[in-house]
């Protein structure tokens, strides 16, 4: 029987991909066969250059090129393409996977500097929330009653009969920690510097 | 299908539910109480860090460590099944949780990160928490108790056209755990049929997603509202007067924006949108203000209880204006 041998270093990518923490121990990259469903209902495919099939290839053939191609910004993480594949592959998966070897890398982080007010918000208050440097194009776009929603936020709950929302401090200072142990405190000041 | 639970459960904050939608909380807590489930809320429970997560801001180790504290949180108060009413917590605790089960070097990785953070007492032990049979969305709850939600029914909405959103991150991440359809979802028509409502079931564009898209919304904005008018004007084209919703960032994506399009495309699309927990509890007899909270929708929700007449007290109206800040 003839049998496709892919050459040891055409696969350091891929190798690399299937080793990432956020690689589930299934996914099934090495069974593709390329079919093209999951370009066919991404809506990123629809609206931009974004080409799931295509960046699996590019994976599979050991092209690192594909970590910095901007189109993979262009993905929606809706998973569709993952609800849809015949292999049990998930493109939408490998593409945060890409993404994150691209922000290691450290073009990436240019693409994610505009949301590290989240960060930010997270570490202060145990919640996350809509970037606050997004808060004014959103008033503008939704309308003053999208500010005066911000402003009565607590009254409108406590009419709800809903507590704070925000954590005690005690809960507070344990997230703040786990996040200072765990390296996100760095890495927030880090992609913050290329701004 | 997969067990589900109506007790010990812990009622698991979101962020945007906190500060968007609020009712949805309020109108999950009047539905469980209403239908014996018993429940809990714990202000100690952090944010699962989706929005940051799907930002690529956060990386999965910090998101799996916190995941970690919050699952020891609701196992040391007898509440190990979590019941979330945002699709990305669902599809954000379940890959924790499965990361945490299945790889252990990043397991030791977060008990090293809890330990260091004095949080020895907070370490993940594998199979602490099961993503398939301890982690809920709301909606599975809900499901399991139909009947005794049909038996509740105060108001007929039966003379409403409804179609549905099911939420991508409830659907198609672990499309195992899933019930009730992934390509063709029906969990919510069903439950709108538990309170006396038929759905329109199928619609052109019924699986496509909100368009938000995390990062798209605000750095590729007509990319993402363009998934989005194309889905509105589908359920235009199919005379939809309300659109079910079971994730507050799909719901702030048509609710926030449908505005903004229609003034864009020179059209209107006079829909309703309102969560699957609202919609219940309106069926069950809420009051609109007081529990649904539709004083925080931006798509108007008056005009669908008119027509209901549903009598609205208008003194009981929240005045937003008349509760600014003094500052």
């Amino acid at each position: 029987m003839k049998t496709i041998k892919l050459k040891k270093e055409s696969v350091q990518l891929v190798k690399d991909v299937l080793k990432d923490i956020k690689a589930s121990p299934d996914l099934g990259i090495y069974k593709c066969v390329q079919c093209g469903m999951c370009t066919s209902v991404c809506p990123g495919a629809r609206q931009t250059d974004y080409d799931p099939r295509d960046m699996i290839r590019r994976v599979l053939e050991d092209d690192e090129t594909v970590i910095d191609d901007d189109n993979i910004w262009n993905c929606f993480s809706c998973y569709t393409c993952n609800s849809v594949c015949p292999c049990g592959n998930n493109a939408s998966e490998i593409n945060q996977i890409l993404r994150q070897m691209s922000i290691d890398k450290g073009e990436g982080m240019k693409k994610i500097v505009s949301f590290t007010a989240y960060g930010d918000s997270f570490m202060e208050l145990g919640v996350g929330s809509i970037p606050s440097n997004f808060f004014d194009v959103m008033v503008k776009d939704i309308g003053p009653g999208y500010m005066d929603l911000k402003i009565n936020i607590e009254d409108i709950r406590t009419d709800l009969g809903l507590g704070s929302y925000i954590l005690p401090e005690k809960a507070i200072d344990e997230v703040e920690s786990i996040l200072d142990n765990s390296g996100f405190k760095d890495r927030l000041k880090k992609i913050k510097r290329c701004k | 299908m997969k067990f589900i639970p109506d007790k010990d459960i812990l009622l698991f904050k979101s962020c945007l539910v906190n500060v968007e939608y609020p009712g949805v909380e309020s109108s999950t807590c009047y539905i469980f109480d209403r239908i014996d489930v018993d429940y809990y809320v714990d202000e100690k429970q952090s944010c699962c860090t989706g929005l940051g997560h799907y930002y690529d801001l956060f990386d999965q180790i910090s998101t799996t460590a916190l995941a970690a504290r919050n699952f020891h949180l609701a196992a040391e108060t007898g509440h190990k099944n979590i019941a979330v009413m945002c699709a990305t917590c669902y599809a954000i605790l379940k890959k924790s949780a499965k990361i945490l089960n299945q790889n252990e070097e990043a397991r030791n990785k977060v008990n090293q990160i809890l330990d260091d953070s004095n949080l020895e007492n907070r370490e993940y032990t594998q199979g602490d928490m099961d993503p398939t049979l301890n982690i809920f969305h709301v909606a599975e709850i809900f499901f399991n108790k139909r009947d005794e939600i049909s038996s509740l029914v105060k108001v007929d909405l039966s003379g409403l056209r409804v179609a549905t959103h099911h939420a991508c991150h409830y659907c198609k991440v672990h499309y195992n755990d899933t019930i009730e359809g992934v390509r063709d979802p029906n969990l919510i028509d069903k439950l709108a049929k538990a309170v006396g409502v038929e759905t329109i079931g199928w619609y052109d564009h019924k699986s496509v997603t909100c368009g938000a898209g995390f990062r798209q919304r605000f750095t590729n904005k007509e990319a993402s509202l363009a998934v989005t008018a194309e889905k509105l004007q589908a359920l235009k084209d199919n005379k939809v007067d309300l659109l079910l919703h079971m994730c507050p960032n799909c719901q702030m994506q048509f609710d926030r924006y449908q505005p903004y399009i229609e003034e864009k495309l020179d059209t209107e699309f006079n829909i309703f949108h309102l969560n699957i927990s609202q919609f219940i509890a309106l069926a069950l007899g809420a009051d609109p203000y007081k529990i649904l909270g539709i004083q925080t929708h931006t798509v108007p929700i008056e005009p669908l209880l008119k027509r209901l007449n549903y009598s609205l007290e208008s003194n009981e109206k929240i005045d937003v204006e008349a509760k600014k800040s003094p500052n």
